[in-house]
């Protein structure tokens, strides 16, 4: 897929100095993105969520629905943002096409926690392409000072692989269970480690994380245990895959605290082929405000949810 | 064998199981008909540590019938051997997050022990842990009545005396004196306080005069909830770590401490207090045996050069929690010859290192004798192998100090 370039200059990383960014619209010839985050940390948090590594590139697709934020590790492990137009105080759309281009994760994410300054909850222009294809930010809201800051753009790596999930059968086999127990089962899973197995009954309806190493650890989700452990539970045939640990543990070690704090579920679901598919609810919320959303349904507001998917690629059975 | 256990025992076992954790690295399982012990031995051979739980002390206890010859208490307890670090990582899930923990192991033979956690969440986790069926299993048995001295004290009492001595000193001498021997108005210089608790340096290590040596005097009457001892003054030295792990367990059961103890050389015991009738109605109890250096702190035999002056005191690097006045000259002989010890001047403290050094050696060299463990430079006295009946059926003569070999 061909993205258009309106600036009709190149990205590419350059260690020359940058030239100074515009300080409104003004000789902005070209239409791209601009918007407005009005809760910062939130997505601080949105983006940690898929943050494994200390250093990660990532590939941000912009368009008219919102945001879009891949990472992806080793062709066995993507991670994928969705930052939805509602969850912007303002986002004005001008591209053709969907513009794609690449950024360090990291530099992103610590670029923005510059603006969260404790006592100074200052909203942050995002703007899109700067002159140099760079992606510029600042501090809009307050009169007397402002922050600026350039995150230089390249092209993406073309993407060795697409995930393209699909379900397993006529019907989806999957479960939601609260994202703390989630986490720290993968977390009690450290122990036995290297491979772990997930397993899916239908009849008793149960799943069961094993691993096996100089000990083994089995984890049984069992759906009549107690009500409250698996929120919703489908599955028609039984399923068996494996996965290796550290894929397994980087889909959850990072999940923000206000997601175990809001008791909110993450869905897991293994797909055709055994391709596992976790996801997670971020809220962005405006500060001061919540917006509860769960997978059980009933939104009180119209969502300022961040939806995260990771997908895990299955070990090869010998 | 099959058990189960919640509530307010689970949390007992888990403190049981990290008290054992710092001690030791292999935790040895025997279970009988009518109880389930635990034993680990530190790796210098110098700590043993034991528990022992009653089947009242589980929710749920049943041990195969043909696992027996005979159903007699005594007989050949069904064992296994597991890695103590893997069953601290069981217990990794906090005890208020489990409704019930199971064990079991199918049979004698079997490789592996598992632990099943029912949680409050509904998830069930099963730890399965390698274990090996020793069969040398080494065990040892004091019994508390054969000790002609012991002492009681609360957990945060003993905290509090220890937090007086560097946090990193590895090994701790009491020195127990009659109490009634200190009459009023002797000023003995020590202010009445008949139990001395000191710093043990290792005399041959480099930085002997750089560590912080203290001494604490201490009134028995004060500090402990029980004092007995009779006789001449007796001294015992012993590790400090597996002291505090038996302190942080104590004080996680809420209970008291009690330490029994002999003369330098012979093992100290180490108990809960259960109320007052020493634990015959509680269903857990835990003991843990510490060798004692077998070089006596007392009779060191040299006498110094110089008296003492307070000048020489100031001059040390040295903490008094109690009765912080210099020693003055008519001090009983034991309490004197220390305080010299640790006050004296660079010329005679050379004459003494060397005397100490020899009576190291030959401290050592009673070890190899009596037992078949390879020495371990400076450590105290090694438990032997296996232990002979004597502290369990003839009383101790305690008529006088031993003199010390050389």
């Amino acid at each position: 897929a061909g993205e258009q370039n309106p600036a009709g200059g190149e990205a590419w990383v350059r260690a020359t100095g940058m030239s100074s960014s515009t300080t409104s619209g003004q000789g902005d010839d070209a239409p791209g993105l601009v918007c407005v985050v009005d809760c910062v940390h939130g997505m601080v948090d949105a983006l940690s969520c898929v943050r494994w590594n200390k250093h990660q590139g990532a590939v941000v697709e912009l368009s008219e629905h919102g945001i879009v934020v891949t990472v992806e590790e080793s062709g066995c492990l993507q991670a994928k943002v969705y930052l939805k137009t509602e969850l912007f105080a303002e986002y004005d759309y001008g591209a053709e096409g969907r513009p794609r281009f690449g950024l360090s994760l990291g530099l992103l994410v610590d670029c923005l926690n510059m603006f969260t300054v404790p006592g100074f909850a200052s909203p942050v222009e995002i703007r899109y392409p700067g002159p140099d294809m760079q992606l510029l930010l600042r501090s809009v809201g307050s009169p007397d000072a402002c922050i600026h800051a350039e995150i230089r753009t390249r092209i993406p790596d073309t993407v060795a692989w697409d995930y393209h999930f699909e379900h397993a059968g006529n019907t989806p086999v999957t479960f939601t269970v609260k994202s703390a127990i989630l986490k720290e089962s993968i977390d009690d899973l450290e122990w036995p480690g290297s491979s772990i197995q997930i397993h899916f009954h239908p009849d008793p309806p149960s799943v069961i994380f094993k691993g096996e190493g100089h000990g083994d650890l089995e984890i049984e989700f069992s759906y009549y245990a107690n009500t409250d452990l698996l929120i919703a539970f489908q599955c028609d045939q039984e399923l068996s895959y494996r996965y290796k640990y550290k894929f397994l543990r980087a889909t959850t070690s990072n999940v923000p605290s206000s997601v175990l704090k809001e008791n909110r579920g993450s869905k897991v679901t293994i797909g055709r082929g055994g391709m596992l598919k976790i996801q997670h609810l971020v809220s962005v919320a405006r500060l001061g405000t919540q917006s509860y959303h769960n997978f059980a349904g009933g939104a009180q507001q119209p969502s300022r949810i961040a939806f995260i998917e990771f997908f895990v690629k299955p070990e090869e059975e010998d | 064998m099959e058990l189960s256990m919640s509530g307010g025992a689970l949390r007992t076992f888990s403190r049981c199981v990290t008290c054992l954790a710092r001690i030791g690295s292999d935790l040895v399982f025997q279970a009988y008909p009518d109880k389930l012990e635990l034993h680990t031995l530190n790796s210098s051979r110098s700590a043993f540590a034991s528990v022992s739980l009653t089947r009242d002390f589980f929710d749920h206890f049943h041990l195969p019938a043909d696992a027996y010859a005979d159903a007699a208490p005594s007989s050949t307890p069904l064992q296994c051997s597991v890695l103590l670090k893997s069953v601290l990582a069981v217990l990794r899930t906090p005890t208020s997050a489990i409704d019930r923990l199971n064990a079991s192991l199918p049979n004698p033979q079997a490789s592996k022990l598992e632990f099943v956690i029912h949680c409050v969440s509904g998830r069930k986790k099963t730890h399965r842990i390698s274990c090996s069926a020793e069969s040398d299993v080494q065990t040892l048995a004091l019994d508390r009545n054969g000790f002609p001295s012991r002492l009681a004290i609360r957990p945060r009492d003993l905290t509090r005396l220890l937090s007086n001595f560097q946090s990193s000193l590895q090994e701790l001498t009491v020195i127990a004196t009659e109490p009634a021997a200190r009459l009023p108005g002797v000023d003995d210089g020590t202010g009445g306080k008949a139990v001395e608790l000191l710093s043990y340096i290792d005399p041959t290590k480099d930085d002997y005069d750089s560590r912080l040596h203290t001494q604490l005097w201490i009134d028995p009457a004060e500090e402990f909830l029980e004092y007995e001892h009779a006789g001449d003054p007796v001294d015992v030295t012993f590790g400090v770590k597996e002291l505090k792990a038996f302190l942080t367990f104590c004080e996680g059961c809420e209970v008291d401490i009690l330490l029994f103890y002999q003369k330098a050389g012979e093992p100290v015991l180490l108990a809960p207090r259960f109320g007052f009738d020493d634990g015959s109605s509680s269903n857990f109890d835990v003991t843990l045996v510490l060798a004692t250096m077998l070089v006596s702190q007392l009779n060191d035999g040299s006498v110094p050069q110089q008296p003492p002056t307070s000048a020489h005191h100031a001059e040390e690097p040295r903490a008094a929690a109690a009765a912080p006045s210099p020693v003055p000259e008519n001090v009983s002989n034991h309490t004197r010859i220390w305080s010299e010890l640790s006050g004296l001047t660079p010329k005679s403290f050379e004459a003494n290192a060397e005397n100490r050094a020899q009576k190291e050696r030959n401290g050592r060299a009673n070890v190899l004798n009596d037992t078949s463990v390879l020495p371990n430079t400076n450590a105290p006295c090694k438990l032997p192998v296996t232990y002979n009946a004597n502290y369990i059926e003839q009383p101790v003569q305690m008529d006088h100090l031993e003199e010390p070999p050389g």
